[in-house]
Formats: structure tokens, sequence, C-alpha cells
């Protein structure tokens, strides 16, 4: 068996998945609510129908060009010196993503539970737990995915059904929009969530059989952005749309209104948001690990090991930018529009370029 | 029997050498001796003449021929060399009595007529005779022969087979290793008297020379991982091995790992399955515990008995063992970040109860529970360096009575030690000593990190703990198979212990030569395929007819 390709297309599908599930889910069900109202769960769906454009693409070209990744095919396609224009704004903006995640989380445990610590503690805290895990081969990359990836379902999942007590179907209808003023900008803001998929390029070059990626991307999608949806739906259900637009972090409130049954524990929201270091810290994971992956791809390096912690400062420095989390929050649905013009513009103009010049990588014999 | 035998024989005019008799070996290690036997004397006892325990011994072979011959007295079976050896030499065998014997002839005579013993080589080279010596050999010298007789005569006191102290079973076998090699090899070929089973030898030690034998089964094992295994044992240079736990540290594949990355075992019967399932296993003279390799996380929380007795009770059991593996890594940590961060998490009236339990304690909880465990770590090794006689009343003393005393000196609070007692009694409930060792010692860090953080600090180092088992290697296999990277096959013997019908196939990710435990063509006996008539149903009306 070629050693360099061990990962499957199950852990494939589990990086997607655990990638998609992150910090983000913790404010979805509002950036959902501003554009939709009560049809939340269809502007969700349709953020979730645009990621997938974008991991179709990326898939596309990891097929096309299965052994390589992005950084190195669009060298092949559009020449050595335009092609790093569009590897440095990945890596750049992957960094800039990178820190963005830890930053919001680290606002979120600063504000609902380590309410004396302060911001920075909790950014760097994550920002090294996510770079000592770069440190390893992509094979445990993809282990650590697939690990984790049943330990996200299971917190998401049990707090909708048990918020499902308190649900109202009535607060989901109307479920079509009412107006489209602020729905497209919803769906690109929901849609940009789905931006860690792009670590496919990456994966893509490792995995056993390039082909199954498009059954793993399915998969992945399936079950990542179909969370997504149902925790809006649920979030909706039980607030209402209007509640919703005064919470910051609904989903968080979702599991502070739940509890288990027989009063094992009185609330869920701090075990919660502990269980949900592990969403963030995979999504952290794969932004970062793209970051340096990528880094060392562009300057041909042997190793990304030194890099992992090389980058830290820049990510941490940029992390801290934000003055507050209402700057931070309009800098996250700016960065995830323009990251939509490099994670999905850049790799449409890729594949275009391909099938014109009818260019290929090598093939490899599938299993 | 005196321990040291003088013998007149003994020379002392070489007593005084320059150098250490190894280095003097190691730069005459192509002498060759020669026929006399003076010279062949005066060789050995320049390097080893000045022990006392060295006896050397002149006779007359046949009567005629003047001979010599060594051993360490205390190494050897003297019966055996006074009649096997000496009085066979001394005394030509009858079929021969007639006869004159040449010179030239006697070498052959000596060696396929004379000597009972079936463990005798002929050897000339002088460093290898005395290298016979000190295994316990007898070296016979003749007057006319250039070659010298090593023949096999070591026996070593031993103790007998017992049951394995460490890793006890209800049901199953009662014998252990001991120290001798042979015995440990004799105790895994009986189990498995099969043609496949290979014994590979080894010596590691410059100065021990200490025998290690590699155990596998050609057809099963991959032979990649056996090449691994020898080449990793043959980059070893340390003087000594004084037990398998020093080959260990040298072939695992991270040195800084709390984890241990090869298993050890003193059941021949777990080392056979083992061999069986494809793994290797090292065994090493002088130590009663053998090595296995690879070893990935779940044989740690699996024993013997796992197999032996029915499946749907081990199953549970192993469940149980799982809790407390778990219990004792995170236990004291959740306790100390819901008291001092998340009270509200508790039902209220516990929270009552444990707050009112904590009133008199002038600590915070984490330094309330790092005292305890603390305590608990020097009482658990205090127990096991006292003698056995009181090892049992300091326990009782230790933990009941300084627990009891503590409390209700309100230096802790009653919800500490239960919960201390509580992990104390999950890690002994690990089969593996070594990898509850690993959880004991992560156990500290997460109780800091759960002072600092709260449950958001356990889920780091949980995490941290994760993707470093996430990146081990043992032997190249990845240290959670099957869990991670998934394998249905070994999912059924991972967290519960499948029937063993279902258990068809070798662990997948031992990558071995042959896949399949049982014939697939042959039927598997089941319940519902048996023959119903066995034994037929007793009739009431039997009453003559």
């Amino acid at each position: 068996m070629d050693q360099s390709r061990q990962i499957t297309a199950m852990q494939a599908g589990a990086i997607m998945g655990s990638t998609i599930i992150g910090v983000g889910v913790l404010p979805l069900p509002l950036f959902a609510v501003r554009a939709g109202g009560s049809a939340a769960p269809l502007v969700t769906l349709i953020g979730l129908l645009v990621g997938s454009i974008g991991l179709s693409i990326i898939i596309w070209l990891g097929i096309r060009f299965p052994r390589k990744s992005i950084i190195e095919y669009s060298e092949d396609l559009i020449g050595r010196w335009p092609s790093w224009i569009g590897s440095l704004l990945i890596i750049g903006f992957f960094a800039v993503l990178t820190s963005l995640a830890a930053r919001e989380f680290g606002e979120v445990v600063v504000t609902s539970v380590l309410k004396s610590t302060p911001v920075e503690v909790t950014v760097i805290v994550m920002l090294l737990l996510a770079a000592i895990a770069t440190r390893n081969a992509i094979t445990t990359f993809a282990y650590m995915h697939y690990f984790y990836f049943p330990l996200l379902l299971v917190p998401g999942l049990l707090i909708v059904a048990l918020s499902l007590k308190n649900a109202e179907a009535i607060n989901l209808q109307p479920i079509w929009m009412q107006h489209s003023h602020g729905v497209i900008r919803g769906v690109l803001t929901i849609a940009a969530l789905f931006q860690g998929n792009f670590i496919m390029t990456m994966v893509i070059p490792s995995m056993i059989a390039p082909r199954k990626s498009i059954k793993a991307g399915f998969w992945g999608m399936t079950i990542g952005g179909g969370l997504y949806v149902v925790i809006v739906a649920a979030a909706v259900a039980v607030f209402g749309a209007e509640e919703i637009k005064n919470l910051l972090w609904p989903t968080l409130e979702l599991a502070k209104a739940t509890s288990l049954p027989a009063n094992v524990l009185e609330r869920l929201d701090a075990a919660f948001l502990a269980v949900w270091v592990t969403a963030v810290f995979t999504t952290l994971l794969t932004s970062y690990y793209l970051t340096i992956y990528a880094t060392r791809q562009i300057f041909r390096l042997a190793d990304h090991k030194m890099l992992s912690f090389f980058m830290l400062p820049f990510v941490f420095a940029m992390a801290m930018m934000p003055q507050n989390i209402v700057q931070m929050y309009d800098i996250v649905e700016q960065v995830g529009q323009i990251g939509l013009c490099i994670t999905i513009g850049y790799p449409a103009l890729l594949i275009m370029i391909s099938l014109m010049r009818k260019k290929r990588g090598k093939p490899v014999a599938d299993q | 029997m005196p321990i040291f035998h003088g013998t007149n024989t003994k020379k002392h005019q070489y007593k005084s050498t320059d150098a250490p008799p190894s280095e003097f070996l190691a730069s005459h290690k192509d002498d060759r001796i020669n026929e006399s036997i003076e010279d062949t004397i005066a060789f050995i006892m320049k390097l080893i003449g000045s022990n006392t325990d060295l006896t050397t011994r002149r006779f007359r072979v046949f009567g005629e021929y003047e001979a010599v011959l060594f051993y360490y007295t205390n190494l050897v079976n003297h019966t055996n060399i006074n009649v096997d050896i000496l009085k066979a030499l001394m005394y030509k065998p009858d079929h021969l009595s007639k006869k004159t014997i040449e010179k030239h002839q006697l070498k052959d005579i000596l060696l396929n007529d004379t000597l009972y013993q079936s463990e005798t080589k002929l050897e000339s080279n002088a460093a290898l005779l005395v290298d016979g010596i000190m295994r316990g050999g007898t070296v016979v010298a003749v007057e006319g022969i250039d070659e010298a007789f090593v023949i096999g005569t070591r026996t070593i006191e031993s103790r007998s087979i017992d049951q394995p102290a460490t890793e006890q079973v209800i049901r199953g076998p009662r014998e252990g290793f001991v120290e001798l090699l042979g015995t440990n090899i004799s105790l895994i070929r009986y189990r498995l008297p099969s043609a496949d089973l290979r014994i590979d030898a080894m010596e590691i030690g410059q100065r021990t020379k200490s025998k290690v034998a590699i155990c596998y089964m050609d057809g099963i094992t991959n032979p990649a991982l056996v090449k691994d295994v020898n080449s990793r044992l043959s980059k070893i240079h340390i003087d000594g091995i004084l037990d398998s736990g020093y080959l260990e540290q040298f072939i695992e594949d991270n040195h800084f790992s709390p984890f241990p990355q090869v298993q050890y075992t003193e059941r021949p019967d777990k080392i056979v399955a083992n061999l069986l399932e494809g793994r290797v296993a090292i065994l090493v003279d002088g130590s009663p515990l053998a090595l296995v390799v690879p070893t990935v996380f779940n044989q740690f929380y699996q024993t013997v008995e796992d197999y032996t007795e029915r499946y749907l009770l081990m199953s549970a059991i192993r469940l149980a063992r799982l809790v407390a593996l778990m219990f004792s890594l995170i236990f004291p940590s959740l306790y100390v970040a819901i008291i001092s961060f998340n009270p509200e998490l508790i039902p209220t009236e516990f929270a009552v109860a444990v707050a009112g339990g904590r009133a008199g304690v002038p600590y915070p909880a984490i330094i309330e529970v790092l005292i305890i465990e603390t305590s608990m770590e020097v009482l658990r090794e205090a127990t096991i360096r006292l003698p056995q006689q009181v090892g049992g009343a300091l326990s009782i003393v230790g933990v009941l009575v300084i627990g009891q005393a503590a409390v209700a000196a309100g230096f802790a609070s009653p919800i500490t030690v239960v919960t201390i007692a509580l992990t104390t009694i999950g890690s002994f409930a690990t089969p593996a000593y070594n990898a509850a060792l690993a959880l004991r010692l992560l156990r500290f860090p997460l109780i800091i990190m759960a002072g600092l953080f709260g449950l958001y600090g356990i889920m780091i180092g949980l995490i941290l703990i994760a993707n470093h088992l996430l990146s081990l290697r043992s032997f190249g296999v990845p240290y959670l198979s099957p869990l991670v990277p998934g394998n249905f096959e070994g999912m059924k013997d991972l967290i519960i212990r499948g029937p063993l019908p279902w258990l068809k196939k070798r662990p997948h990710f031992l990558q071995t030569t042959d896949r399949t435990r049982f014939d697939e063509q042959q039927p598997q006996p089941s319940p519902s395929g048996r023959e119903p008539e066995l034994l037929k149903p007793l009739k009431n009306d039997d009453n003559g007819e």
C-alpha cells in the first residue's frame, strides 16, 4: 500500500463534518434569523447549498489533480507567480479565519463561564492547543477529526432533542421568507461558515481513493450541515424569531434553557460549552493546519512542524485586533464574505482554466 | 557441599594482568588453542584463574592422555560431571576396551563413543571456551587435541512455576513465567505445539550477554514486524539487560510519552494468545515478564478472563473497567471544576450539602484535592515498600484513620475524601499496572487545569491527552486501533467482548499474513444447528408396557 495515502473516505467525511461544526454554531441562529426571520432554517439550507457548490469545485479539482493540493496545481495551471498571489491569499485568509475563531470562542468562554479570566488567556490557550496538534502528520490530523467527530454530534443532537420539550411549531411559521432584504447577505454569512471544507484540497492528495472524496464530501456536508439546520430550527422553535434577535449566542441559550431528565445536571450550558471546546478545537485545527500546510508547500519546505509555532504570534496578534465583540462579529461577517471569493471564486477560476487548457494531474490507481 | 573447591593444581603466577579480562579477550578474540594443554591452562588461568569458584581438575583420559577440566563450581551439576564426564573419560567404553586407541582417533572416539552428554561441541577458539565456562559449561581439554570440548552442564537454581502475582484470574490457567528463559520457552511451546512457532535468539548487553528470545508465528505475523523488532533490538548497546523493562525502554516509539507502548505479561497463555493474534513476544533470560509488541491502548483494559468466561458477563465487566479507567483519570478534576467554578451544574440540595461539608475547610478545592491526592500516593507507595505483615495494618491506619481524622479536624471535606477514594480504587481496577500509572500521573495536571480554568481546563487537558494518544504509534500501529482508524471487525472486541464465534478475523491493524482465525468452510457449532436428540426427554409413562 502507498504509505503516503492512508486517509479513508470515512475519515475525510469526518474531517469535513467536524470542521463545519465549530464555534460558528453558537451565533448561527442569530445570523439566520437576521436574514430570514422565521424562515431561518431555509436560509441555513440555502447557505449550505452555496457552501456545497464551493466544496464541489474543490473536490472536482482534487479529482482532476489527485496527487496535488491547490497550492501545487495552481502553479501548473496559471503559472508560478500568479499562483503565488492566490496561494498567499489563501494562507492569509485562513490565518485570519483561525485567529477569528479563536477570538470568538475566547469571548464566549470569558463571557459565559470564566468571567474574571482575561480574553487573551483563553485565546492563547485555544491557539496553543491547535498549534501543538498541527505538529503531526496529515494522517494523525485525519485520526483526530475521526476520533472527535462522533463526540461533537452527541452534545449538538442532545441539546436539540432536549429542547423539543419547550419547542412551539408556530414559531417556525411562516417557513418562506417574507422579504428579500438581507437574505443574500445572511446566506453568504452562513455559507462562509463552511469554508473550512477547503481542507479537502490538502486531504485528497493523501486519500487512498481520491474519487471517494465525492461521497465523503456528501456525507460530511449532510451531517455537519444537517446539524446546522436542525439547531437553527430548534432555536427558532424554542425562542421565536424576534427573541433570537436579542440573543448573541442563541445556541448557548438553548443549552441554558434545557436540562437533563431526572435533574442529573441542573444546567447544561457550562457542560455544553466544555464539550464544545472539542468542536472549536477541530475547526481551529483545520484552519491552522491549512495555513501552515499551505505555507510549507509554497516555500517547498520538507516539514511543517516548526511553522506551527512560528505562525502563532501572528495569529494571536490578529486575534487580539478587534476591540470588542460587536466589532469582532462585523469583521467575521466581512472576512467571511471576502473569503468566499477566495474559497469559491478562485477554485472556480482554476477549474475553468483547467477545463479550457485540458490539463489534468497524474491519475492514481483507485482501490 | 563446600561452596568453593580449592584445587591443588591452581596456578597463581598469572594472577596479575594489566587489562581486565574482557578487554584482553576482545583483543585476543581470534586466538586458537593448540595441542598442549599447558598452554590452554595458562590462557584460562590468566583470564579467570583468580576466581575462587573456578574449578580446575587434571586427570588422564583412558589412563594415558593428560587432560584438564574447567568449570565454575556453582553453575554446574556435580553428579553430572562426576559420572557422565569424569568417569566416562577415565574409563574406556566396554566395546573399545580391547582396542588400542591411536592419538588421531582420540577426538572422534571421545565425541562419538565416550561423552554421554547431548550438548557437547568441539571448540578451538579460546575466547569462546572462556565464554562457555562463564555460562556454566564444562571445558575439557585433552593433550594432543587442538580443540576442547564444551559440555553443557549448567544447572541454575530457580523458583518453581507459581501463580502469576500481578495477573491473577478466577477462571484460567494458573501458571506464570519464572526467571529462566528455558523454562519460559517450554511453557509457551507446550501450549503451542505448532511448527509455525519460531523462536529467534539474540544476545544483548555487552557484559551481561543476556539471552533474548523473539517469538512469533510464521505465516501469521507480518514479516515486516518481525524485521522491525529484530532491527530495533539489535541496535541496543548497553552493558547490562537485567529485566525486560530495560528492553522496553529501548524499543518503544516515543520515550517521552506517559503511556506504555509495549505490553508486558507474566502469563504464558496470554503470550500464546498474542502470538496467535499475530504479535511478537520478546522474552529475556532472567526476567519473568515477557514483552508483547505492537501494543494498542485497548489491551490495557482487557484481561485473560475476558475470553475464558462467557461473553455477556465479561462485556459488562469490561465496561465497568472502562468506567473505572475514566474515573481514575478525571474524577478529582471534575470535582474541583464543579466545586470551584460551576456549582450550579449539580442539583441544589446536593450543592448545599457539599458547601456545608466544605464549610470549615480553609483551602480552595484544588489545594485540598492536591493535598489528599498526594498523601494518597504516599500511602500507596508506602504500602508497596512495607513488609507484607505490616502492610495491611498501614493501609487501615493510613486510609481509614487518617481520612476520618482529616475530615473531623476540618482539614478536608467528606466529599473530597470520597472522591479521592473512588479515584484510587478506580485506578486499581485497571488490569495493566503501567497504564494505570500513566493515568495516575496525568490526573495531577488535569486537577491543576481544572483549578485554573474549570471544565474548560479539563477539556483542554483531555484534548491534549487524546491528541497525544492519536499521534502515538507502537511499531507503526496507531495506538487507538481499532477505534481509530476505524475497523468494524475490531470493534467487536473493543468495548464489549463479542462472542468468540464472531471474532473470526485477527486484528486488522496487525496486518497479519493470515487474516482469519477460523476455517470459514467449517460450520461453527451453534445452539440452533445442534442435534436436538442428544438426550431424550424423560417420559413419565415408562412403567412397563
